[in-house]
This record gives structure tokens, C-alpha cells and sequence, in this order.
């Protein structure tokens, strides 16, 4: 969904847009649907000062995504485009493959049973 | 005491985050895009507000959203995404440059 490679007359506000938003909802889906620890810890601190810990996290969040673009950033520098797009593009594949193994255990974790039986 | 508090919720969210395989999404997407400030705008939205209803919807997470539908839908989300990439840098030069 990256619109980089439609042609350059498009609306540059378009396509911000567009990679605003798949980034968003590929991240989004990701995040929530991984039933990680952090929902367990901003809970278990929630007895103490509940906004506190969110502001901590959120920082946390923000900061580590800051730190993901530019490590993203230095990465295309370093490598060309098209080098750096099959090499993205498989860890893509790879994490896609990974996240449907893991939903697909939680939801039938029969088959996979039989599979090695 | 509260800047303690601060500062290790950040510690920890952010060492837990880190190498965590949406921070590696991000990667892919910021190095292969043209708008880091849209990619990190997003990135940090969906994050923060992932872990707000994480967070709001307490233990009950899999009640109230089916997670593991969710899971299946980002994996097709970052399938479609790598599959995109992958066919972009096979497409010839030329095709580039134009």
C-alpha cells in the first residue's frame, strides 16, 4: 500500500496520507492483537498512579517507534533502494508468516497435534 | 517518587519494545518509504492507542476484541505489504525510472 510508486503527479498530501494510514493499521493490528505483557503492566500499575505509567509508556512507544524510523531511515542510506525493498520485503513475509503461525496455534492448536502425531 | 515511576515505566516499555516485530515493521516501512514523518506519526498513534485499550479493556482483552482474528488480519496486512515490496524491487530498472 505504499504509494511511492504511483506516478509523481499525485497529491503529495495523498500520499502522506497513505502512508500514514498503512502504517497505522498494520501497526495497530499487530500491537493489539499480540496479547503483549504491556496491557498486563500498565494494569498492574494502575493501583499506583494510573496516568503516570500511561505517560511513561506511551513516551516509551513513541520513542521506540522514533528509534524504528530512523534506524529505517539510516538503513535506506546505507543501502540501495532496491536491495534495501526485497530485503524489507521478505522480513515482511517472514513476519507475516510468524504472526499467522501464532494466531492460527491460539485458535486451533488440535491440528498442529495431529500433524505430529 | 513520581519521576521514578515515570522513568521506569518507561525503561521497561521501551526495552520491550524494543526488537519487538512491530518496531521491526516500522523499520521496514519507514527505510522503504518516502515519508518517515507520516510512517512515525502513524507508528506511534497506533502503538499508544493499542496499548491505551490494551490497557482500558484490562484481562479481558480476548473478551472484548478477537486477538487472535487481529493477529490474522496484521499478518495479512504485512504479507500484502512485503509481497508489494518484494515486487517492487524486482521490477526492472527501467520501469523505475520512468
Amino acid at each position: 500500500m505504499t504509494s511511492e510508486s504511483t506516478s509523481p503527479t499525485d497529491h503529495p498530501r495523498r500520499a502522506w496520507f497513505t502512508a500514514f494510514f498503512t502504517t497505522f493499521t498494520t501497526v495497530f493490528l499487530a500491537e493489539l492483537g499480540d496479547k503483549t505483557q504491556l496491557a498486563a503492566l500498565l494494569l498492574s500499575a494502575q493501583s499506583g498512579r494510573p496516568v503516570l505509567v500511561f505517560v511513561g509508556a506511551s513516551l516509551a512507544l513513541i520513542s521506540s517507534s522514533l528509534v524504528g524510523v530512523l534506524l529505517g531511515r539510516w538503513l535506506a542510506k546505507l543501502m540501495p533502494a532496491h536491495q534495501l525493498e526485497r530485503l524489507a520485503g521478505l522480513l515482511m513475509v517472514a513476519l507475516s508468516l510468524w504472526l499467522g503461525r501464532q494466531a492460527m496455534l491460539h485458535l486451533s492448536p488440535l491440528p498442529t497435534d495431529l500433524l505430529q502425531g | 517518587m513520581d519521576l521514578a515511576l515515570l522513568a521506569s515505566t518507561f525503561v521497561t516499555v521501551f526495552l520491550a519494545e524494543l526488537g519487538d516485530k512491530t518496531q521491526l515493521a516500522i523499520v521496514t516501512i519507514s527505510g522503504t518509504s518516502t515519508r518517515p514523518v507520516a510512517v512515525f506519526a502513524g507508528s506511534s498513534l497506533a502503538l499508544v492507542l493499542a496499548s491505551l485499550l490494551g490497557a482500558a479493556a484490562g484481562g479481558s482483552l480476548s473478551a472484548v476484541i478477537p486477538t487472535d482474528a487481529l493477529q490474522l488480519a496484521a499478518s495479512a496486512g504485512f504479507l500484502i505489504l512485503g509481497l508489494r515490496l518484494i515486487l517492487k524491487a524486482a521490477a526492472p530498472e527501467t520501469e523505475e525510472a520512468s
